[in-house]
């Protein structure tokens, strides 16, 4: 029986082996026997339990033709190790001992793997690829994550470090999506991720441009009303915010005839964006797009500038 | 239905404080004498519109960090002035410090990716590949959109839109409030002289 492993980059030593590969392994230097594992052969299908790396001649004559780091080692086994240096993966050698070689090369039982030496090669070499940037971006990541994490492999996928890291990553980034997805009015029923991403896109230039377009028409409103204040910060439930912008402005038509002791307090809380346009109107003359409206009001504006002299 | 409602409620809440935050920017724009045109005039609103929602979140966001960074940036005095009004003393240099923090993260993550990119890639050009190269392109834009965006790595990245187009949303809802309400405002007197 063959036992096949994805690429692995791994540390299995007896008393460290638990039920399921964790990526911790990679972090932690490897203890003297134990030498990083790239195998490459592929995984039967239903692998749960621990993982046991034979080692295997025929798996030695891959690694040398592929010159990658491969050495097998299975602790129950405790067979001999052979690694031999990769051209791709200069950081990963950091990592890991070189003091394998000093092993002596492994006259284990062979498995019988060499069914399976032909048919992989080219998987091999794709998940050798394959690995080095996982392992590259594990590498990378390591000094940042703290706490382990350990994942139990699920049925039918493969054990090794790699592909559990990069499955629990994948994991976060499908939920985040998912939640993207119901935020984003439109997306539930696109299937795909980047579909997704682009109405997230569009969605996200919307609004930045609707904000744009709002400031533009809010500076270009000539707000002769005066904003009560008051009425927004008494203003309790998320209804009365929608409705209650209107109680906010009132119209600056009124000050003339009404202006009595109230009014005199809520105007002299006001939102003085009168003053933004003081300065503009006595350019009017030069900027013949401005709001007509604001030329008619001038006469009202100045009783209620008058009403508010207390605050400017 | 729950969450619709406590969202509307929490929703609601953050209108408030965004709407307040926003307005108090606003007036220190009061007493300036100098004269605005109409663009400076849609760049000090829009500037204490989004100083105020990224303040909402209490800079616990990536990109309510990146914000304030670039606002800090700019180094004219209004907007310092802005943001002081809005935040208060302390915080201001809370955000100058964090300024230089993603300027140093900034080089890092350059350095990162210049290291990543010398790996060879693969040229298959399966229609899983094909895939894959759309959703990078995404995302390399989103990263783009997103403020700060460029420094995060995937998971963060889509964490942030989240909260992002939150915040934008009530961004939009309420400037859209305000300026429809002021419009009526202004049909109503204007019908009124008529």
């Amino acid at each position: 029986m063959g036992f096949g492993l994805d690429e692995i980059h791994d540390l299995i030593s007896g008393p460290t082996q638990t039920g399921s590969s964790s990526f911790t392994a990679l972090l932690e230097l490897p203890q003297p026997q134990a030498v990083e594992l790239l195998v490459n052969e592929d995984f039967p299908s239903n692998h749960l339990p621990p993982p046991i790396f034979p080692s295997n001649n025929g798996l030695i004559d891959r690694a040398t033709k592929f010159s990658v780091f491969a050495s097998s080692h299975n602790s129950p086994e405790s067979n001999a190790i052979l690694s031999i240096s990769s051209p791709m993966k200069p950081d990963v050698v950091k990592q890991e001992p070189l003091g394998s070689d000093s092993h002596p090369k492994s006259s284990s039982p062979t498995v019988s793997n060499q069914s399976l030496k032909s048919g992989k090669r080219k998987e091999k070499e794709r998940k050798v690829k394959e690995s080095n940037k996982k392992s590259k971006k594990l590498v990378a990541d390591g000094g940042e994550k703290l706490p382990y994490v350990h994942v139990r492999a699920r049925r039918g996928q493969a054990t090794d470090s790699h592909s559990l890291a990069e499955r629990a990553r994948r994991e976060k980034i499908n939920a985040r999506m998912k939640l993207l997805q119901e935020l984003v009015p439109g997306c539930n029923k696109i299937s795909g991720t980047a579909t997704v991403l682009e109405e997230i896109i569009n969605h996200v230039e919307a609004l930045q441009r609707q904000v744009e377009f709002l400031s533009m028409r809010l500076a270009a409103v000539n707000p002769r009303t005066d904003f009560n204040f008051d009425a927004l910060l008494a203003a309790e439930s998320g209804l009365s915010i929608d409705n209650g912008y209107m109680g906010m402005f009132s119209p600056s038509i009124l000050p003339e005839g009404q202006i009595n002791g109230s009014r005199q307090v809520q105007y002299q809380q006001l939102w003085h964006s009168n003053e933004l346009h003081q300065p503009v109107w006595a350019r009017e003359e030069n900027n013949p797009n401005f709001i007509t409206p604001g030329n008619s009001l001038l006469s009202y504006g100045s009783s209620a500038n008058s009403g508010k002299s207390t605050v400017q | 239905m729950k969450a619709r409602m406590q969202n509307s409620s929490s929703s609601a809440l953050l209108k408030q404080e965004f709407l307040k935050k926003w307005i108090n920017g606003l007036q220190t724009y009061t007493n300036t004498k100098k004269e605005m045109t109409i663009l400076d005039r849609k760049n000090a609103i829009k500037l204490s519109a989004d100083i105020a929602i990224a303040s909402t979140r209490n800079f616990s966001t990536n990109w309510s960090r990146a914000v304030m960074a670039d606002v800090s940036k700019n180094v004219d005095g209004s907007s310092k002035i802005v943001t002081e009004k809005i935040l208060g003393r302390k915080e201001t240099c809370i955000i100058k410090c964090s300024k230089n923090i993603m300027r140093k993260s900034r080089l890092l993550a350059h350095r990162k990716r210049a290291i990543r990119r010398t790996i060879g890639r693969t040229s298959v050009k399966a229609a899983s590949a094909i895939a894959k190269e759309l959703v990078k392109k995404r995302t390399r834009v989103l990263k783009r959109l997103v403020p700060g965006g460029k420094q995060m790595n995937e998971i963060c990245l889509i964490k942030e839109t989240l909260d992002y187009i939150a915040s934008l949303q009530v961004q939009v809802d309420v400037m859209r409030n305000i300026a429809n309400a002021a419009d009526q405002c202004l049909d109503s007197t204007e019908r009124s002289l008529l």
